[in-house]
């Protein structure tokens, strides 16, 4: 059963990759990092030896327990990316709970990232044993480990399937991935601001308490040796049996409910708003654009991203060595616009594969521009009071709450040029948006090209048109931000102009381009 | 002109290639005015791929397409709004309700707010959707995503409605729904073209036929023209020149083996 695991394994990576030279580029590299990270991993643990033995022991003990946490947690991200681990898949063949569970194990471990983190772990060894008890102990407690990682990452998924098949389980899946990017950057945020606290300090808090869970247990065993470290390694092995005990429960349970990924989910409410908006294609344009913004959870994240990544930098700019002068409230406020302003780049692809109902109706030139038209206007009804409020805290933070005025100015000023030249390339490079997220490709399959060159070209493209709005600013002319906002209404105007011009003679194209497979 | 009708449909040397290989290979459509036409063929004929350039959806590498007489592709604005459209593979805005989703496409075509506030009522009525008028169309079940996708086709009123297997994964109480609604639709005098390959389906409903195979037309007219005397689904067969080999081979399949 378990060489037949694997086998299908290795053959889904093998079908994934057939006839396909960018995935198989990209599984070149996959490897190439799983390589990296094993040899790195590897070192860094083994160069523990050269720490003070305390701290040695303190920093395994973290690392084995956020080694632990990334397997619980990756997966589950990137659930659906593995065949192999949704027993869903399996549940019509005659096997017994116990040859799936074995089954899973062995299709789980193979594949060059969990080899890399064995790898990796085993480094600890090299770096923790004191003695030969240590090693005696080590290489048990490094399998025990990361069979503890394999069993909890399994039975965590398992226990969760029905859920992230649905579909406000993956809405809601989409939105903690973001979620978990940024938590793993609050250390340097807080690090950036001079925490107060002795890391030396916090490192022995943290290690003092993640040092009788599992897997700092499994750490402590290897620095400890002899029969403190035999029991602990006793205490993970028990650990390891009730996680794969709850694995098989929670299997058992998974192959026998329905599959709830069809289940409907709840009414949504009709929206007043309705009868504010002009009436119309705009409007009908504009109410479409504010709700997908509020229920598609890729729209929810680039406007969440746009204010997280503000506020990041307004306060990472604090320091002494930051910006100086009206550019502290102005800077953060445009790179919001600006991020805000990158949504429109690729218009179309959040539509995806239901443009054609737009392309069956739109038969002239003016159609298309309407559509821009209605786009820039729902983007712009959200991003400019939003503006206000960043470039309003902004200048609250930075003391000078006259700053907000030439900040604000610009900052919608800029929005307009983005807007304008996001009409432009979303006509020009379209690309169809995969329908999960995932921290790898933001584009289907064939198409990161176009990605790549369509935000890069709306980046530079705005940078450029805004740069009249800009040379007076950098040169200290304030006053010159009052004429952001015509110019940027200006270049909004002409980009939906051009925009419509391209796009009606492409739109056959563009509705292929953005309704490719994910 | 087809027996004193004119034509609603008419494609004259329309061709298609995808790289190599070649998905339509010189169609000549004729679907006459006021007519329920179905375009039947096996899968890979180039039957979607055919309503797509007629559509509008999809660039013909060659040929020539008029709805009512006017050039798809030179002069879209005297066909669009004249044409309803339901394309395979059931795309539609997922994150709006059903109802908003009729509401956006009626007002995407240019009627007032009020009235298709109006039609909307009426067809998530006839189509049984009042229920789930504000469930987000991610949530629906096939039939409902079908029945939906008609409704939204239908509300500004087109002289000719395109559906790409409107009745795949249908259950039969939404079918009948569907069946219902195009019946009345086309006895006013209005034309249906639709691909399938359900024949029983095709039968009972068309008065027209078009067979495709191979990427193209193998045979078209009024039904009894195509079946003389036959079924329609032996006529198919003869036509798109099915081979018997059911009977070699799997001899161990079935209880008679042991």
């Amino acid at each position: 059963m378990v060489g037949l695991f694997v086998r299908l394994k290795l053959r889904l990576i093998r079908g994934n990759l057939h006839g396909d030279t960018v995935k198989q580029i990209g599984f070149a590299f996959t490897t190439l990092a799983a390589l990296g990270c094993a040899v790195g991993g590897f070192a860094l643990f083994a160069l523990l030896r050269l720490a003070v033995p305390g701290v040695a022991g303190d920093l395994g003990i973290v690392a084995f327990t956020v080694f632990t946490i990334g397997w619980i947690l990756v997966p589950l991200l990137a659930f659906g990316l593995d065949e192999t681990l949704d027993p869903s898949r399996l549940a019509l063949f005659p096997l017994t709970t116990r040859q799936m569970a074995a089954g899973l194990f062995a299709a789980s471990v193979a594949g060059p990232w969990p080899l890399a983190s064995l790898v990796a772990l085993s480094g600890a060894v090299v770096g923790l044993a004191s003695g030969p008890s240590g090693v005696l102990i080590g290489v048990p407690a490094v399998l025990l480990q990361f069979a503890l990682c394999v069993v909890a990452s399994r039975a965590v998924t398992t226990a969760l399937s029905a859920s992230l098949r649905s579909r406000r389980g993956r809405d809601v899946l989409a939105v903690a991935a973001v979620l978990v990017i940024l938590l793993f950057q609050l250390p340097g945020m807080l690090a950036s601001q001079g925490f107060s606290g002795d890391p030396r300090v916090l490192l022995d808090s943290a290690a003092s308490v993640l040092r009788w869970a599992p897997p700092g247990m499994a750490a402590h065993a290897i620095e400890a040796g002899g029969l403190v470290g035999l029991g602990e390694l006793v205490v993970v092995a028990a650990a390891v049996a009730v996680l794969g005990w709850l694995w098989i429960i929670a299997l058992r349970r998974a192959l026998v409910t329905p599959d709830s990924s069809n289940q409907s989910g709840g009414s949504v409410r009709r929206s007043r708003l309705g009868g504010l908006l002009p009436g119309g294609v705009i409007g009908a344009v504009v109410a479409k654009e504010l709700k997908y913004a509020r229920r598609e959870p890729r729209g929810r994240i680039s406007w969440f991203l746009a204010v997280v990544v503000t506020g990041v930098l307004t306060f990472s700019l604090r320091g002494p060595d930051g910006l100086t002068g009206p550019a502290f409230v102005i800077g953060p406020a445009c790179l919001a616009a600006t991020m805000i302003g990158i949504q429109a780049a690729n218009s179309f692809g959040i539509d995806g594969r239901s443009l054609w109902m737009n392309a069956v109706a739109f038969s002239s030139e003016r159609d298309v521009r309407t559509d821009f038209a209605g786009r820039q206007l729902a983007i712009a009804i959200i991003a400019v009071p939003l503006l206000l409020v960043l470039s309003v805290g902004a200048s609250l933070v930075a003391g000078e709450p006259a700053w907000a005025v030439p900040a604000v100015l610009s900052a919608w000023g800029v929005l307009g040029v983005g807007l304008g030249v996001g009409a432009v390339t979303s006509v020009i490079l379209p690309y169809t948006l995969p329908d999960r997220l995932n921290a790898f490709t933001g584009a289907a399959p064939g198409q990161g090209g176009e990605a790549f060159l369509g935000s890069l070209g709306a980046m530079l493209g705005t940078s450029m048109v805004a740069l009249p709005v800009f040379v007076p600013l950098i040169f200290g002319a304030t006053w010159a931000s009052v004429l952001a906002v015509p110019y940027g209404l200006l270049a909004a105007w002409g980009g939906r102009r051009l925009g419509g011009m391209i796009g009606h003679n492409r739109l056959p194209e563009i509705v292929a381009a953005v309704s490719r497979p994910t | 002109m087809v027996e004193g009708k004119p034509e609603a449909v008419r494609t004259q040397g329309l061709f298609k290639r995808f790289g190599t290989q070649v998905a339509v290979a010189g169609v000549d459509l004729i679907v006459p005015k006021g007519s329920f036409a179905g375009l039947v063929g096996p899968n890979g004929a180039g039957k979607t791929t055919t309503l797509s350039m007629v559509t509008g959806l999809l660039r013909p590498d060659a040929g020539l397409i008029e709805i009512n007489g006017h050039n798809v592709w030179r002069d879209p604005v005297k066909v669009k709004a004249h044409i309803g459209v339901l394309p395979e593979g059931l795309r539609l805005f997922e994150r709006l309700s059903g109802r908003e989703l009729l509401l956006y496409n009626g007002q995407l075509r240019g009627i007032a707010r009020d009235e298709v506030e109006r039609r909307a009522d009426e067809l998530l009525r006839v189509m049984d959707l009042v229920e789930a008028q504000d469930k987000l169309v991610v949530d629906y079940s096939t039939g409902m995503r079908k029945k939906i996708g008609l409704a939204a086709a239908l509300l500004h009123n087109p002289d000719v409605l395109f559906l790409d297997e409107p009745f795949e994964g249908v259950d039969p109480v939404s079918a009948n729904t569907l069946v219902e609604v195009l019946q009345r639709y086309t006895s006013s005098g209005s034309t249906v073209v639709f691909s399938s390959h359900v024949m029983d389906l095709v039968e009972r409903l068309c008065d027209w036929v078009s067979v495709m195979s191979r990427g193209s037309i193998v045979a078209q007219g009024p039904l009894d023209s195509i079946r003389r005397g036959r079924t329609l689904n032996e006529a198919f067969l003869d036509l798109v020149g099915a081979r018997h080999g059911g009977e070699e081979g799997l001899s161990w399949l079935g209880s008679s083996s042991v």
